[in-house]
């Protein structure tokens, strides 16, 4: 077990653990939030374990992540906007923390690839992973109004 | 090697798949069961089969939200449109 | 008559139970050296310079077997277009567009390409890296939704004619019996891997047939997936019983 498993270890408790108690407690705005966090939390992790087992290949998955996790929340925000335009569902400090989590890993990661194109593809992911993550809260904090006809 | 991490992996994914079944409501259980599939993927990642945590990713994070969503929100237009003729 | 069945199934649960009991106390320790099928699996991908050993089993060792799974999904997506057809007392309503944020729209129309394309690259690097045609086609399919949740449903439906689908999703599961049948037609058995050559390891053109069938069935899963979801879409969206019975 080297440092990156054991901060992936480290994030995949703490976070997984904070999203599981969000999405299943409190009011549906909430949930979706923490929803939408999971994707902040575990992503990083995806990455830093394809460092730890040093298998460059398994940035697939936090490739696929980034790009999917995001396309999950919108949905909920889309289908669920009736319950999200009453309750309100923002949460800019959990969101900013969580990019901010996500942008320090894939930093740190750069710095062990070193230039080349792996860093390349990590720097698209986090582009897409912290991207991803602010227009999904976007979408949460009304981005979606009057779909009732569509 | 990372026993640890197996086992956090693994507790992670059966609380959520307990609590997803807790659940009442099924767009709250559709919103644990995303959660639920994205720590699928990385317990398959951790037990050293990314090809099966892609599939789990794919379909999991995306898809199978979309269509429970999509089935309950026929289930409650039909709901609310027989509200309205009674 | 219900105790009956109760029994029966009991009956069935408990030899089920036994049997997988058994089965479990028979197999190799968690983590362990010894390794009898992945040894043979991994030395024959070797072989047919195939750099993803999960792929060489899917798509060269027991292709056989993806065949039948293609099938099921394909079954399942025709029981699904059966069953989720207009019905008699339906009619259809126009879906309203809806209001999307100007970010979330940007964001969509951005997407969608990025995923489009990443799609495409699981199906490619099937034989490389993890992933694959069942992977990258329901990436692909996803990421056309995208202009539903970007923009409205009848944006999505122009770039969504149906019947091509359709048929793209036949067409592909006719290619990969076809590429089975070619083996058969050149002497050997149904679905072998011999008829092309296996190329250099880890490059893209590795493998043999193993690209090939990996894009039937990333064609085949994207048009799947697409049928299924415009079915779910339409009754979500826009049928509506005419009588509320």
């Amino acid at each position: 077990m080297n440092g990156w498993i054991l901060a992936a270890t480290v994030e995949l408790g703490g976070g997984g653990a904070a999203a599981l108690w969000g999405v299943t407690t409190g009011p549906t705005a909430r949930r979706v939030i923490a929803q939408n966090l999971t994707t902040s939390a575990v992503c990083p992790a995806l990455l830093l374990l394809s460092q730890g087992y040093g298998r460059p290949a398994y940035v697939d998955l936090a490739l696929l992540l980034a790009l999917l996790g995001p396309v999950g929340t919108l949905v909920f925000a889309r289908l669920l906007s009736d319950d999200l335009a009453d309750e309100g569902a923002s949460a800019w400090g959990l969101t900013w923390s969580a990019a901010g989590l996500g942008a320090v890993v894939v930093l740190a990661l750069c710095v062990a690839a070193g230039p080349g194109r792996a860093m390349v593809k990590l720097l698209a992911i986090g582009a897409l992973l912290i991207g991803g993550n602010l227009i999904a809260s976007r979408a949460l904090a009304g981005g979606f109004r009057g779909v009732r006809g569509g | 090697m990372s026993d640890a991490l197996i086992a956090v992996t693994l507790l992670l994914v059966a609380a959520c798949a307990t609590a997803a079944v807790a659940q009442r409501d099924p767009a709250r259980q559709a919103l644990v069961l995303s959660v639920q599939g994205v720590m699928l993927a990385v317990l398959f990642t951790v037990l050293q089969a990314p090809d099966v945590g892609l599939s789990q990713l794919a379909v999991g994070s995306a898809l199978t939200p979309l269509l429970i969503m999509l089935c309950v929100r026929k289930t409650r237009r039909r709901g609310r449109r027989e509200e309205d003729a009674k | 008559m219900n105790r009956l069945r109760l029994w029966l199934l009991a009956v069935g649960g408990a030899g089920l139970a036994a049997l997988l009991v058994a089965a479990c106390l028979d197999l190799p320790g968690f983590g362990g050296t010894r390794h009898p099928y992945g040894d043979r699996a991994v030395r024959a991908s070797l072989a047919r310079h195939t750099a993803n050993t999960v792929s060489s089993v899917n798509f060269d060792q027991r292709a056989y077997d993806t065949l039948g799974e293609m099938s099921i999904l394909f079954a399942a997506v025709l029981g699904c277009v059966v069953l989720l057809r207009q019905a008699r007392d339906e009619r259809r309503a126009r879906p309203e567009p809806a209001e999307v944020a100007r970010p979330v729209r940007r964001y969509a129309l951005l997407t969608l390409p990025v995923a489009l394309v990443t799609g495409l690259y699981v199906i490619a690097h099937g034989q490389l890296s993890p992933g694959g045609g069942f992977q990258g086609g329901v990436v692909a399919a996803t990421a056309l939704h995208l202009l539903y949740l970007g923009a409205d449903y009848r944006a999505l439906e122009r770039v969504r004619p149906l019947g091509v689908y359709e048929t793209t999703d036949a067409l592909a599961v006719c290619a990969y019996l076809v590429l089975g049948l070619a083996s058969v037609l050149a002497g050997t058995a149904f679905l072998a891997n011999t008829l092309l050559p296996y190329g250099t390891f880890n490059t893209l053109s590795s493998g043999g047939a193993v690209p090939l069938l990996n894009a039937a069935i990333g064609m085949e899963v994207a048009a799947a997936v697409v049928v299924l979801l415009a079915h779910f879409l339409d009754q979500a969206v826009e049928i509506e019983e005419t009588h509320g019975s």
